[in-house]
């Protein structure tokens, strides 16, 4: 049975400094991720443990005209009871799906987007709408666009030795959006996946569209994407077609099953713009 | 008290050369075979199943060893290190095809010429349907713990059967049964799941007890429990089937592989009910049916909601609704004409003393859900779809099944089990029987029993908590001996009561005995006992809908029929009818296991689906006839809903699917190839 | 490590290691039963707790994490008003389980209640996800939970009785 140290920095500044001092050490808020395989009768950690929980910086929550700021320790219901005014659907519809509510207590959002085996369910809404997320280290902080938490490899890249902290989501009118969710849902399984989907018609022409898929890997194409902006809506069969063969061709990449789920969730997509 | 952890083979197949211990601190010790006082043997039905694997090893995750200690996360630390050393042999897993040597049971049965039959029709349709292979997922993580009590070695498990643990347990001690007293902890759902396996459990925490002399306490983590305990048998029913001139059943070849895993204690009866359910209720003049359970080294497979008749009632109530569509009829009028009617021999040589009630529950299932009009709309909509986009992905299906009646298993023992009832002076009634370890459903009934035939409030009856030392062997809890078996002794009891009461001071006792009868034989393909005697019948409905976006099946109702006989308590029938729909309905939605393999992170990926999938499920039972018994009703959810599934995704794809769950990438592909 | 925390209105203390799990704190230290150690993955509901007024699994939070906290488990609840009320429409609704889930069944309704006082049925089902069972009868269950609304209900507005 292996010990693990806890510690417990009361602000945000002492934890970085713990992380810097401790490189190995496992960063705990909710620690639904952590913990989430561990069948057995003992629960297994890492020699150090930093609790982020209570770090009052990661709990503020903020809301402008512009953009909605959430605090990485924020819970996912938490997010959800500031309710229909300040959270955009797209999102919430995400976070909402995510386990149950019990768990939903627990897990943080931050949590969901640091986790490095997989992409969790917040991330392709996040990408839909280019949230960024302030990744802080010894070194100082950054604000990253949440696109570029997936690899190039299209796996999860969160940067080694950072905390993210907070997440600023900008708060755009959409016309029209999906979130759906494959595979079971109350597990983030090899099978689970989320799709999202946003876009924006101005004066009868698609003047903004944003399609994002991920489980285990993840997908956005701004290729496919930009290739739709200026089209006129409702889109020809042609059109839909075209786009639907490019956002495939682009997605190749996937398992074959999750591949062709993904082509059936851009065809319902791309239906929604011709009607 | 100590708590105990099992050691268990790496291998699925092979021998044990020798197990390393790591040093353990004062306090902790290890359990081996050689620790064990009596027989390393439980006696499971026709199975003789080692308490802890000495040489051979047959699964992966056969318990090998104990250690026990006061601590649980220490002893899960010291478990980790033990290293268990073996010589391992190629294990077999392939189920459907398999060498003689590896047949456990073969059963056949016969009737006309087949062979003849198929070389004269023109059409003839084949398929292999696969099911099974399912997590019990029980009300409760299993366990065993067990202590000394004065003169008498205690255990407390849940249990299927007291009696069966008392037995092995003194078998494994080596001492007298009445020296063990078994008292059953509360039964959730067990779906059949612990007829012997709780007997394991109490076994190894008896021998660590005595072992240690201290009380001890084993626990499964759900994981243990996931990997390594008994599952519900994989089956394949392979059938092949030749319609007549007027689109008759002609002919059937059907060939059932039935993967029993290792030791196999239920495979007889299993393969038994599966091979007599292969033909369903239809008239069949040819007929050629070979069932084969084999053993493997996946762990135990069993009995999952009924001892097998399901795999084949979902094998053959799919074909025929195959059957009717392939010749454009409505698969509800080729069941009407199809079944077997009043005074028709069956498979096994049995005729048919009452008329099937197709009619009757054919009738109201399809006025609940307007199953006629669906079916046909839905038809029409899937022979002109030429793409995803044409058409709502609908599909709605009937299947139709019945619960045999009086099935007895060849692990019984001849002997009589009994019931007791009390009548106290101040008119309290007290009902003793070892099938009170079934949970609470089936004790409203014997009260209602108990409560109408001594004419006493059934506030004033109480059945006493089960308890071997105290409550008469009524034999194994299956899902239906509790309605028809034991409630039948408790009347018989209360019957004896009121004979004498009048004529006798209270209080007054009763015991009803019932002649364990010999179980249904098979001689020269001919069975001997009755199968549809008392049979219970239902039909259901499933219409689902394909969401457009993932492709992933939503059910959108889910109608049930039922003719159980006299139905004691309406409200608890319905309700416990829903909740077994429920569960066949997630089953149809679940991935299924693969038994054997053994991947610790399985566990994580099989849980129960959420009840928002569940659609509203309407429960529906046929007016008993006039001295209807009542009869066992529990397995007809199990046996009916997944062909409806089947048959209804089938249609919303179209496509031909032939087990569940079905993934979505295959309905993508079905849509796509339109 | 020593925890202190608020269980059950009480304030207590306890010798944890990083390996416990709060479920098993809870059971093993002070003997709250009512807490099941079951799938230990968060999944099947029965070891919920309310954490600092949130309903949690409590196999999913490590024992260290009670720190400071206030938790009430079923043996707690049980002593509420809301905990009755809830009681009251479960029984008054004729609804049967199986044993193992009721009190997890129970912190649920209660949970849903707070923030959603006349639960619809889809929304019932939703939520009583948390605590999944083989036992459950969806149609009963939903009754169940709306008895129990009904139940609060006439209790928080003193309605007469039907």
């Amino acid at each position: 049975m292996r010990t693990s140290d806890v510690h417990y920095p009361r602000d945000l500044a002492s934890a970085l400094d713990l992380l810097r001092k401790r490189p190995g050490a496992l960063v705990m808020a909710g620690g639904t991720e952590i913990l989430r395989e561990q069948g057995g009768r003992g629960i297994s950690l890492p020699p150090e443990v930093v609790c982020v929980h209570e770090l009052p910086e990661l709990r503020k929550a903020g809301l402008t005209e512009r953009f909605l700021e959430i605090g990485a320790a924020a819970t996912l219901s938490e997010i959800l009871e500031l309710g229909e005014s300040a959270l955009p659907p797209i999102l919430a519809e995400a976070l909402s799906l995510v386990a149950n509510p019990a768990i939903r207590n627990l897990a943080t959002i931050g949590g969901n987007i640091a986790c490095r085996a997989r992409f969790m369910d917040a991330w392709p809404a996040l990408a839909c709408l280019d949230a960024i997320a302030e990744l802080r280290d010894a070194g100082g902080s950054t604000w990253m666009n949440v696109n570029r938490l997936a690899g190039e490899d299209r796996r999860p890249a969160f940067p080694e030795g950072a905390l993210v902290t907070r997440f600023r989501i900008p708060l755009e009118r959409w016309d029209a959006y999906a979130l759906k969710k494959i595979g079971p849902k109350d597990y983030p399984d090899p099978e689970t996946a989320v799709f999202a989907f946003a876009a924006r018609v101005e004066k009868g022409i698609l003047s903004e569209m944003r399609l994002a898929f991920a489980g285990e890997t993840a997908f956005r194409s701004n290729a496919a994407e930009a290739r739709m902006i200026g089209l006129g809506v409702p889109l020809s069969e042609r059109e839909r077609e075209a786009a639907g063969e490019a956002f495939r061709a682009d997605a190749a990449f996937l398992p074959e099953a999750q591949a062709l789920r993904f082509g059936s969730l851009v065809d319902a997509a791309l239906d929604l713009l011709g009607r | 008290m100590l708590h105990v952890i099992t050691i268990r083979s790496p291998i699925a197949r092979g021998s044990v050369r020798s197990i390393e211990f790591p040093s353990m601190p004062s306090g902790y010790r290890a359990i081996l075979p050689g620790d064990i006082p009596g027989r390393n043997r439980i006696a499971a039905f026709a199975a003789d199943i080692p308490i802890l694997a000495r040489e051979m090893v047959r699964y992966v995750g056969e318990p090998v060893a104990l250690i026990a200690g006061p601590d649980p996360i220490v002893l899960e630390s010291l478990a980790e290190m033990v290293k268990v050393d073996c010589e391992e042999e190629e294990p077999a897993f392939e189920w459907q095809s398999f060498s003689s040597s590896r047949v456990v049971a073969k059963r056949v049965a016969t009737a006309g010429d087949p062979d003849l039959a198929f070389s004269i029709t023109p059409a003839v349709h084949e398929e292999t349907y696969r099911s099974g292979a399912m997590d019990y997922s029980y009300s409760e993580p299993q366990g065993a713990a067990a202590a000394y009590d004065y003169d008498k070695i205690a255990i407390w498990c849940a249990t299927q059967w007291p009696y069966q643990v008392r037995d092995s347990v003194a078998q494994a001690l080596g001492c007298r049964a009445e020296e063990v007293s078994v008292r059953p902890t509360r039964l959730g759902v067990h779906l059949d799941g612990k007829l012997w396996y709780p007997s394991l459990l109490a076994c190894h925490a008896a021998i660590a007890a005595v072992a240690c002399g201290r009380p001890a306490k084993l626990m499964l983590t759900r994981q243990e429990d996931f990997l390594y305990s008994t599952k519900g048998a994989q089956c394949a029913v392979s059938m092949r089937a030749a319609l007549g001139p007027g689109n008759d059943l002609l002919a059937m070849d059907v060939h059932i592989a039935l993967n029993v895993g290792a030791y196999a204690p239920l495979a007889e009866e299993m393969l038994s009910q599966a091979v007599l359910a292969s033909t369903g209720a239809y008239r069949c003049p040819n007929l050629r049916v070979e069932g084969y359970a084999v053993s493997t080294n996946a762990p135990p497979l069993g009995a999952f909601g009924g001892l097998g008749a399901a795999h084949a009632l979902f094998a053959i109530e799919s074909h025929a609704n195959r059957l009717a569509s392939a010749s454009g009829e409505d698969p509800a009028d080729w069941k009407a004409r199809n079944i077997a009617k009043k005074g028709s021999a069956l498979m096994t040589g049995e005729v048919l003393r009452e008329e099937p009630p197709y009619a009757q529950i054919l009738e109201r299932l399809a006025k609940a859900s307007d199953y006629r009009r669906k079916h046909a709309c839905y038809e029409l909509v899937r022979k002109r779809r030429s793409g995803k986009s044409d058409g709502p992905l609908r599909g709605i299906g009937l299947a139709f099944a019945f619960q045999a009646a009086g099935q007895f298993m060849s692990g019984e023992k001849s002997g009589t089990y009994s019931v007791e009832v009390g009548l106290d002076k101040d008119l309290k009634v007290l009902i003793k029987t070892s099938a009170a370890a079934g949970g609470s459903g089936v004790l409203d009934v014997w009260r209602q029993t108990a409560s109408a035939a001594l004419g006493v409030p059934a506030e004033n009856v109480r059945v006493a908590p089960a308890d071997t030392d105290d409550s008469p062997n009524s034999g194994p809890i299956t899902l239906s001996r509790g309605v028809t078996v034991v409630n039948r002794l408790v009347e018989n009891a209360c019957a004896a009561i009121q004979k004498r009461r009048f004529r006798d001071p209270l209080p007054l006792s009763a015991r009803s005995a019932y002649r364990v009868p010999k179980p249904i034989t098979w001689e020269d393909g001919r069975v001997r006992g009755s199968l549809f005697d008392a049979a219970a019948w239902a039909g259901a409905a499933v219409e689902l809908e394909i969401d457009p976006w993932t492709l992933e099946p939503r059910p959108l109702g889910l109608w049930l029929c039922v003719d159980g006989g006299l139905i004691v308590s309406p409200e608890r029938a319905s309700s416990a009818m829903r909740s077994g729909c429920a569960d066949a309905l997630g089953a149809c939605l679940s991935r299924r296991l693969d038994p054997g393999s053994g991947k610790a992170s399985e566990y994580f990926r099989h849980g129960l689906p959420s009840l928002a999938e569940i659609p509203p499920i309407a429960v529906d039972f046929l007016k008993p006839i006039r001295k209807s018994p009542a009869k066992g009703i529990g397995e007809l959810p199990f046996d009916t809903v997944p062909a409806a599934f089947l048959t209804a995704i089938s249609q919303a794809a179209g496509a031909r699917f032939s087990s569940l769950p079905v993934p979505s990438e295959d309905i993508v592909r079905a849509l796509e190839s339109a | 490590m020593t925890v202190s925390f608020i269980l059950n209105g009480d304030d207590v203390s306890a010798k944890v290691r990083s390996a416990d799990r709060l479920s098993d704190l809870l059971r093993d230290q002070f003997g709250l039963l009512g807490v099941h150690s079951d799938c230990r993955c968060g999944r099947c509901g029965r070891c919920i707790v309310f954490l600092n007024g949130r309903l949690v699994p409590s196999c999913l939070v490590p024992a260290f994490k009670a720190r400071a906290r206030e938790i009430v488990t079923i043996e707690g609840f049980s002593q509420t008003q809301e905990y009755r009320d809830i009681a009251d429409g479960f029984r008054e609704s004729g609804m049967k389980t199986c044993g193992f889930c009721d009190g997890p069944k129970a912190m649920a309704a209660a949970a849903l209640l707070e923030r959603k006082p006349r639960p619809v049925a889809g929304e019932i089902l939703e939520y009583m996800s948390i605590v999944p069972c083989r036992c459950t009868d969806p149609e009963a269950l939903v009754r169940a939970v709306q008895a129990a609304a009904e139940s609060k209900a006439r209790r928080l507005y003193r309605r007469a009785d039907k």
